[in-house]
């Protein structure tokens, strides 16, 4: 992990240089190795962030490795009182470091190192974990976050004689994962997510495999206060019907047959603070533009969110199976 | 590098009426566990069983003693060697009881 750092440093510095930065020079120093052009040249020094695109600034690289790195449980708003909590938030579990061990073949293990953050459910119909990353911005720009995840149904042994030993059946047990944030321009802007869902399977449990935004925002507490009816299946909309396709966002993820392989998939998802809008989603060979899709904003203002930005990542069962939601690291950069 | 350490909020105010087991909570980074359960209501007595997990599938009874819950109040038991799961087993001396609680389960390397 020390030699991790050490290269993202010198990366970061070799960075700087690049885009025009001078340090101060003592007469007789040795003349500078050039760095070579291009976008973050430092890039090719650590296969730990080659493996991502990041843009010109590099917020935070979180390997879970090192630890949970912020991600915490998503908390609801109370006033010391956790039975007031809002039913559909009151239960979201805490984040787990993941070892990605199973019954039959032992410890998976990371898609590097031994550990990724996991996020399970209960077994429970329609149960959502989350896990929220929570930090501010400086300025409008885009934003970009890239992920290398997996997904999982937990192992279950009621047995199937149809089994054609390829597809599980364990893949119609994963519902549905989400990502998603949280932007607050402050008393004098508006608040608003955008969220983007890989269906699995739908309510009626058939495979669907495809990628959708929502249309809507669930009541917040301040609204449930005010008298407005919340439902509890779906904590991103108003109703749970609120999603509609992503264009062009059919798409086969690799379960890889059984419950308990597992194959890190890439995420790469930009949104843009400016323009209050999704830009693209790249998960492995699709990339989706999501430019023209249209994100809610909440009509009331909120105050002590100033420049809130809070990136959230969950997972959702439709059955009594527990579901979970693998991340073996995490990069988010600006370019502003 | 100073040790990492992680609690987790196992059950928020959750009210049993019957027995139960928390969700199975991954724990093989960590050398140390300690659950915290802190009593909010109890109608009755109830005994918590550590229980420990290869897979988080199967479940056996930890060697240590259980704790036993007669009152309200914040309780504590302390775990080593403990593989890659954790849960509690939560069982009621009669029927007709219930206990509100907050279970923590704090973990260090």
């Amino acid at each position: 992990m020390s030699m991790d750092r050490r290269l993202f440093s010198a990366g970061m510095m070799a960075a700087a240089s690049a885009s025009g930065g001078q340090a101060p020079r003592r007469a007789n120093a040795p003349t500078p190795t050039p760095v070579p052009t291009g976008p973050l040249p430092y890039l090719a020094g650590n296969p730990e962030l080659a493996r991502f695109n990041p843009l010109k600034r590099i917020l935070f690289h979180d390997d879970f490795d090192n630890g949970i790195n912020g991600w915490a449980e998503l908390q609801a708003n109370h006033n010391g009182n956790l039975d007031d909590l809002r039913p559909v938030l009151k239960d979201m579990r805490p984040p787990q470091l993941s070892s990605c061990t199973f019954f039959d073949l032992g410890t998976h293990g990371s898609f590097n190192g031994n550990y990724a953050l996991k996020l399970a459910t209960r077994p429970k119909p329609f149960h959502t974990a989350v896990g929220v990353k929570r930090f501010t911005y400086s300025k409008p720009c885009k934003v970009q976050m890239e992920m290398w995840f997996t997904y999982k149904a937990e192992q279950t042994f009621e047995g199937d004689g149809n089994w054609d030993g390829n597809v599980s059946p364990s893949e119609l047990n994963f519902g549905d994962f989400t990502i998603s944030n949280d932007v607050s321009e402050g008393e004098a802007g508006p608040r608003y997510q955008c969220a983007l869902r890989y269906l699995n399977t739908d309510l009626e449990g058939k495979l669907v495999q495809k990628w959708m935004y929502k249309t809507s925002l669930h009541a917040t507490t301040k609204m449930e206060r005010q008298g407005v009816q919340a439902q509890t299946d779906d904590y991103h909309v108003l109703k749970t019907s609120d999603w509609a396709d992503v264009p062009g966002g059919h798409q086969p993820l690799c379960f890889n047959e059984i419950a308990t392989k597992v194959n890190w998939h890439y995420l790469r998802w930009v949104f843009d603070i400016q323009t209050r809008r999704n830009v693209e989603l790249q998960v492995n060979e699709l990339t989706m533009d999501l430019r023209n899709i249209p994100v809610p904003i909440y009509e009331q203002g909120y105050r002590s969110l100033n420049h809130l930005l809070n990136l959230l990542v969950d997972v959702r069962t439709h059955k009594s199976v527990r579901n979970f939601l693998f991340i073996d690291s995490v990069l988010v950069s600006v370019d502003g | 590098m100073v040790r990492r350490s992680f609690t987790a909020v196992i059950e928020k105010n959750a009210t049993f009426s019957a027995p139960f087991e928390t969700e199975p909570y991954e724990t093989g980074w960590a050398e140390e566990a300690r659950w915290f359960v802190r009593v909010l209501e109890l109608d009755g007595q109830l005994t918590l069983t550590p229980q420990l997990s290869p897979d988080g599938l199967f479940w056996c009874d930890d060697e240590k003693v259980p704790m036993v819950v007669r009152d309200k109040g914040l309780y504590t038991l302390s775990l080593r060697d403990f593989g890659n799961w954790l849960r509690l087993r939560g069982e009621f001396a009669r029927t007709n009881s219930s206990a509100k609680m907050m279970i923590y389960l704090a973990l260090k390397e």
